[in-house]
């Protein structure tokens, strides 16, 4: 239900219906990561909304991923609510994947929504992260194990970018990464590295990011992401919003050795981006990720 | 201190950095409450809102660009504020949100400008192209019941304008000077039924848009002098609909 996957899968790269189709060819691209809600529309709001896939937008999708296999990162789950997450991201996961299976699916370790004064569900409008805390592992855990009985495919949590340099936790679990371990621990699921995460993190709290993957529950590792970011008002800023730093490529090369059982590597870059950026670059990003990531496996 | 209690006050504090009780109903000792003040002057807690502010603008921006495109910079940005201070902005679908700030701005516009026109046709665009999902015509059969209650249909709108559509549109496109207002009115109906969404609305549907600002029956739209013809047309495309 759970297990590692016998084959891995490569480089991917995040579907953006404003990208070239030819961008999605096999040999540049093994995999594709789409973000459902990316084609999807919301219907209502609060209790009563539903989010439909849009049968065009899908349609297109699969169109140009061809016949690549895709994984799922989804964006609205808000897995860390206490108060609810959000039930209709998973009715229309469920209808996804019934029509278009995916190998395994991704969610941010966070949450983005809050109850409000009459119970409602009041979006916070952007992702905030969780205390380390038992109780932060124990609604995340037992939320994530019932994902992975519902989907039946690898659930994994991704480590979040986040700016509070003073956040609570209990001692025995320390910070960002014991809460890492101990969902992962008590679910069962497994983990999106995303070292851009790690890179903001280590460039804004100050701390060595490779001393931090040492740390990490590395064997639950299936998935890497590398990005690009920005400074913004003396913060690095996990942006999505160009090429990979070269510290983010050492974290790669350095990560990629320690975590056997990561599957694939991605590049992830918004969509408002990858249109300035272009192709040719995002080409050149994709086929360094190649490079290291066929030097890892002749290893 | 409890995880819904701490999300409760960050995530009010996130939203709506100005909210006078943050902390109102939540179960905080002493100590949890001095932290979660003292957060509100850390500097990745201030980068937080500021991305959040940042991002909630630009959905809002998203939703009525055409309309904002019209208007002068500073009555844009405090429009912006003044819906962003609300705590909106924060739907991650924007869309969903859209058709809110539209009414919200329409309220705050003079009428008739070509501003309170091109607000009008932006949200009658969004609501008939979002009706195209799912609008199917009715039975006309329920017209027989005098009582049956018609009201505007929630996928609809009727748009004034003070100027030729073509031209208004053409000076926005080209960040041209728009023409001025005329004591001619325009006026274009949006319905999901109809082809491209749109065409020119006759005197009759006019007059009966306007009747219907809240739903009434069909005996007493009778009795006024509208007609049943204009009833099959309208529902037929989705500008009007049965409320009951």
């Amino acid at each position: 239900m759970n297990g590692n996957l016998t084959q891995p899968l490569g480089i991917g790269f995040p579907y953006i219906a404003t990208l070239p189709a030819d961008l999605y060819r096999p040999g540049l691209i093994d995999f594709v990561e789409i973000t459902p809600e990316t084609i999807c529309r919301q219907r209502g709001t609060g209790t009563t909304a539903e989010i439909e896939i849009i049968p065009s937008q899908m349609n297109l999708a699969r169109q140009t991923c061809g016949g690549l296999p895709i994984v799922v990162h989804g964006v609205e789950l808000s897995i860390g609510s206490a108060h609810n997450w959000n039930d209709a991201y998973l009715k229309m996961l469920d209808e996804f994947q019934a029509s278009w299976s995916f190998v395994w699916h991704s969610e941010h370790l966070g949450f983005q929504t809050i109850a409000g004064d009459d119970n409602s569900t009041l979006e916070i409008g952007v992702p905030l992260p969780l205390p380390a805390t038992k109780e932060a592992i124990e609604v995340v855990a037992s939320r994530s194990a019932a994902i992975l009985e519902r989907y039946r495919v690898p659930f994994l949590l991704e480590n979040p970018a986040h700016y509070f340099s003073d956040f609570p936790s209990d001692p025995e679990i320390g910070g960002d990464i014991g809460l890492m371990r101990g969902v992962t621990e008590k679910s069962g699921c497994h983990i999106l590295l995303d070292l851009h995460n790690l890179h903001c993190n280590a460039v804004n709290h100050g701390f060595d990011p490779f001393m931090a993957i040492d740390r990490m529950p590395l064997s639950r590792v299936m998935e890497i992401h590398i990005a690009g970011g920005s400074w913004r008002d003396g913060f690095w800023m996990d942006a999505h919003d160009g090429r990979v730093p070269g510290r983010v490529w050492e974290l790669l090369e350095y990560a990629l050795p320690l975590t056997p059982n990561t599957a694939g590597v991605v590049f992830e870059l918004l969509d408002e981006h990858a249109v300035r950026l272009g192709a040719k670059a995002i080409e050149e990003e994709l086929r360094r990720a190649r490079e290291i990531w066929n030097l890892h496996w002749s290893n | 201190m409890a995880l819904i209690d701490f999300q409760t006050a960050l995530g009010r504090l996130v939203r709506v950095p100005d909210d006078k009780n943050p902390l109102r109903g939540l179960n905080l000792d002493t100590g949890e409450r001095l932290y979660i003040e003292a957060l509100k002057e850390n500097a990745g807690f201030r980068f937080s809102v500021s991305i959040q502010r940042s991002w909630s603008i630009g959905r809002a921006a998203k939703s009525a660009h055409l309309t904002l495109s019209i208007l002068p910079d500073n009555e844009r940005r405090r429009l912006l504020d003044e819906w962003i201070n609300s705590g909106a902005g924060t739907q991650s679908f924007y869309h969903a949100e859209a058709d809110s700030f539209l009414d919200f701005i329409m309220g705050r516009l003079i009428n008739p400008s070509h501003a309170h026109t091109v607000c009008q046709l932006e949200q009658a665009t969004l609501r008939s192209s979002n009706g195209t999902n799912y609008f199917a015509a009715p039975d006309l059969f329920r017209l027989n019941s005098l009582e049956c209650l018609l009201g505007r249909g929630r996928y609809a709108g009727l748009v004034r304008f003070y100027a030729e559509p073509g031209r208004l549109l053409d000076s926005l496109q080209k960040h041209e000077p728009i023409p001025p207002l005329s004591p001619e009115v325009m006026t274009m109906l949006f319905a999901p039924g109809l082809d491209q969404l749109f065409r020119p609305a006759s005197i009759d549907e006019v007059n009966l848009w306007d009747r219907l600002d809240t739903p009434v029956a069909v005996g007493a739209l009778l009795g006024e002098g509208h007609q049943q013809e204009t009833f099959e047309i309208l529902l037929n495309v989705g500008a009007v609909e049965y409320t009951t």
